[in-house]
């Protein structure tokens, strides 16, 4: 009987020492835990390597990393946005990555070389397809206030100015148009009295539910609502224009992680073809490896890319289109 | 007794408590001010000057005056119609009508959006911004007028509204002159938890769209991240939530109510309906429909949707929201039982002092509360910061006063001459205290407790801000789901806050009964 017990203890405590040993990652996650948790669970089981995660705007977790200086848990910030990492990386808190990782991505490998895009997403213009027809619609995002204000589409466009996509966006106007034309987009768009939503998805509902005719979003939130059953229109700008914007997500290992080699695992995983193919299928964004079957109702990558314009990701003006959003009022 | 120097010594293990409570409250809004005041001069100038501080004003003021105008029209006839008439099972509508108590503002302001507009369960327009913003928070906070309004009622005196009829006044002008001055104590007191309530909100605005301060602290907090403007917007809350606290004391001074003749109050003749009576069952159960079964429904037709391999996060979320609830609870009995004790036994300046910062730590608003612990704690606690026993004390400190108020209640009952004899018999005050009176006071402390656990599991700001990294509730679950308009996924979670809750309304009413 005691030598029974004496057993137990030991196999309980040896189950103790192994879940001890068991490695644990901590993650930063700018991006929704609707998304993160079904591939965090995955990679623990495909690895035994435990996750943690910690969700938050990429702004909240750029603050809190700063925050934490020496003392952060984190191991890898997984971002929304390029801009986030980008700062994340002028502000020295992210590990220069090795050529392993560096050399997995297609395009968009940032000149710092200290964090690696994941997925892409276009800016697109969402619609009510019963509203418009296609071909009436702008060409430009800079024309979109004329174009509502001559439909008369006061109080019925939607934005998402508390979004770091929109702010990316806006941010890319003053890169390639200058602050002076932002502000006057942004002044014009006010006048149209937009209803502002705290989530692109609440704002694809809205038009869904006939309470406002269009909005900028990400391409992927138009395709998640059209694989839901509802008819949604997404639009294109011209080539090259700034409603195309490319965004890209990525990841970078912190400095101050402590399981660098856990860290790095993750990050090759993200780049896996598998987690590559949940993101097309699951999220609808667009992969940046090769062999993942993309869905036939997005443009081919090539295409996307093109209607991107150019820009120089990590430097996106964040701090200033966040200067001048709060300036009109509109934050 | 009142606090003196000689008493010192033996209070000790009661003063404490309660002034490390009184610090935990005080301290960090003391933060808050130097964080604020940080901010470069023209920083400062822009801050203080932005023409967004007067729209969220304006937003903020119409929405309370229109909270407090709709919630009067609820609260006032339902409370009469209960009290003084002879409707027909009036206890049990009573009861009914208490219950949106259960269902937070999120919730309701989910199950608008979830129910309304095309494709919705309800034919119905989508009804949001400062409509959909001003019914759910009516519906949903009028049974803190409603209950003490009932209890003014029950305890009014007859007797000087018939003396302002012999003295020629028409029943009307009687009822102005003469009733309602009585029932202005509870009526102030209730327009303060809702005014409180209204202020505070910040996902019913944030859900629906309708820009007040407590939304624009998180917007420039969360997406903006503004930590300077965040903290002065949660500074500029504060001073409406002063200008409420000081316009009650004002209104509520030199009020004096109590029968000064011999004999006792009579209880009321009761109003006959008659043909009155079915619009009188109507109006009571507008709110009942509205507050209570609609969500119900609804949030039950969603929750059929639900997917099923989420169920563990759903197991997850009430862990962790009961680990948190359960002990931050507990925390908020054990910090009120001190300054309880002190308020009663010992009325004294420090004492009042001691019971005034408890309150105000309930009437911050949650997001500036939060907000203040975060700078707080990151400067002057940084172990602290991203952990659960952080989120305990937090949200204890600000759910003590809920506690406060039923302990009170016990402690008054029990007599002082227990305690004095146990003195006598060579105990010390805590010696008297933990032996004698504590045992008597458990009913009190389980329903301080059950309103502290109610209101931590419903709680949503403060758990967003200092909920360590990966630890979602039910009500952060609910807020993420339904701010991505993923309705049919939230529904499960916002289902069990209400059953939680309402769970813990039932101990409310077992902890009150009398043997």
């Amino acid at each position: 009987m005691r030598r029974r017990k004496v057993l137990i203890l030991i196999g309980t405590a040896a189950l103790g020492l192994g879940l001890a040993q068991q490695p644990t990652l901590t993650l930063y996650s700018g991006r929704g835990q609707s998304l993160v948790e079904p591939l965090a669970r995955q990679f623990e089981r495909d690895t035994g390597i435990r996750v943690q995660v910690r969700y938050g705007t990429d702004a909240q977790i750029l603050a809190a990393l700063q925050e934490e200086g020496s003392r952060s848990p984190a191991d890898v910030f997984w971002a929304n946005t390029a801009g986030a990492l980008g700062q994340a990386s002028a502000r020295g808190l992210l590990r220069p990555l090795g050529e392993s990782l560096l050399k997995l991505p297609q395009a968009f490998v940032p000149a710092s070389r200290s964090w690696v895009p994941v997925t892409l997403r276009l800016r697109v213009l969402a619609y009510n397809p019963q509203k418009f027809k296609p071909e009436e619609l702008p060409q430009s995002l800079l024309d979109l206030p004329r174009f509502a204000r001559e439909r008369g589409l006061v109080g019925r466009v939607g934005w998402t100015p508390t979004y770091s996509s929109f702010q990316d966006m806006v941010a890319g106007i003053i890169a390639l148009h200058g602050e002076a034309k932002a502000r006057e987009w942004l002044q014009e768009m006010k006048a149209l009295a937009p209803k502002a939503y705290a989530s692109n998805p609440a704002m694809l509902d809205a038009i869904r539910a006939g309470e406002v005719d269009l909005g900028s979003t990400n391409h992927y939130y138009v395709v998640r609502f059209r694989r839901a059953g509802y008819a949604l229109g997404l639009h294109h700008f011209k080539e090259g224009d700034v409603g195309n914007l490319a965004l890209v997500t990525g990841a970078g290992l912190l400095r101050t992680g402590k399981n660098l080699a856990a860290a790095t695992r993750f990050l090759t995983y993200l780049l896996s073809p598998k987690a590559q193919q949940y993101f097309v299928g699951n999220i609808g964004e667009y992969p940046l490896v090769k062999g993942v079957v993309t869905d036939p109702n997005l443009l081919p990558l090539e295409e996307a890319l093109a209607k991107s314009p150019r820009l120089d990701f990590e430097k996106l003006p964040l701090d200033q289109a966040l200067r001048l959003l709060r300036e009109l009022g509109i934050l | 007794m009142t606090l003196r120097l000689p008493h010192l010594p033996g209070l000790l293990p009661f003063l404490l408590p309660a002034v490390l409570t009184g610090g935990g409250v005080a301290l960090p809004l003391l933060y808050l001010v130097l964080r604020a005041l940080e901010a470069e001069p023209q920083a400062l100038k822009e801050i203080l000057l932005r023409p967004k501080n007067l729209e969220l004003l304006g937003n903020t003021l119409a929405l309370l005056l229109g909270v407090l105008l709709l919630t009067t029209c609820l609260a006032f006839p339902l409370a009469f119609l209960t009290t003084r008439t002879d409707l027909k099972g009036k206890r049990l509508l009573a009861t009914l009508l208490a219950l949106p108590l259960a269902l937070p503002g999120y919730v309701g302001a989910y199950v608008l959006l979830a129910a309304t507009g095309p494709g919705g369960v309800l034919p119905l327009p989508r009804l949001e911004g400062y409509g959909g913003a001003l019914l759910v928070l009516s519906f949903l906070t009028y049974p803190y007028l409603f209950l003490p309004l009932r209890a003014a009622f029950l305890g009014l005196d007859p007797s000087l509204e018939e003396a302002a009829r012999t003295l020629g006044l028409g029943p009307l002008r009687a009822f102005l002159r003469a009733t309602l001055p009585q029932l202005l104590p509870a009526l102030l007191g209730g327009y303060l938890v809702v005014g409180l309530h209204v202020l505070g909100d910040f996902g019913t605005v944030s859900l629906l769209r309708y820009e007040t301060f407590s939304y624009a602290i998180y917007l420039q907090y969360s997406a903006a991240f503004d930590r300077v403007y965040a903290a002065w917007l949660a500074l500029f809350l504060l001073l409406l939530t002063g200008g409420l606290l000081l316009l009650e004391a004002l209104l509520l001074r030199r009020l004096s109510l109590a029968r000064t003749g011999k004999g006792s109050g009579r209880r009321a003749r009761l109003v006959r309906l008659g043909r009155l009576a079915p619009w009188a069952y109507l109006l009571a159960l507008l709110p009942v429909l509205l507050a209570l079964v609609l969500p119900l429904y609804a949030l039950f037709h969603l929750a059929s949707r639900f997917p099923r391999e989420n169920l563990q996060g759903l197991l997850e979320a009430l862990l962790h929201s009961a680990l948190a609830a359960g002990p931050a609870s507990a925390l908020a009995v054990g910090m009120a039982l001190p300054i309880a004790y002190l308020a009663v036994r010992y009325p004294s300046f420090p004492a009042r002092l001691l019971e005034r910062l408890a309150y105000l730590g309930y009437a911050v608003p949650p997001l500036a509360f939060g907000l203040a612990w975060v700078f707080f704690s990151l400067k002057g606690l940084p172990f602290l910061y991203g952990s659960l026993p952080l989120l305990l004390v937090v949200l204890a400190f600000h759910f003590l006063a809920e506690s406060l108020g039923p302990i009170r209640g016990a402690l008054h009952q029990v007599p002082k001459r227990l305690e004095e004899a146990a003195r006598t018999l060579g105990e010390t005050p805590t010696g008297a205290f933990l032996r004698v009176t504590l045992p008597l006071l458990w009913r009190g402390a389980a329903a301080g407790g059950a309103l502290a656990f109610i209101g931590a599991v419903k709680e949503l700001p403060l758990t967003l801000l200092l909920a360590p990294m990966g630890y979602s509730t039910l009500a952060t679950r609910v807020f993420s789901y339904t701010q991505e308009a993923m309705f049919a996924e939230a529904a499960p979670f916002a289902l069990l806050i209400a059953l939680l809750s309402a769970a813990f309304v039932g101990v409310l009413l077992w902890s009150e009964r009398r043997f």
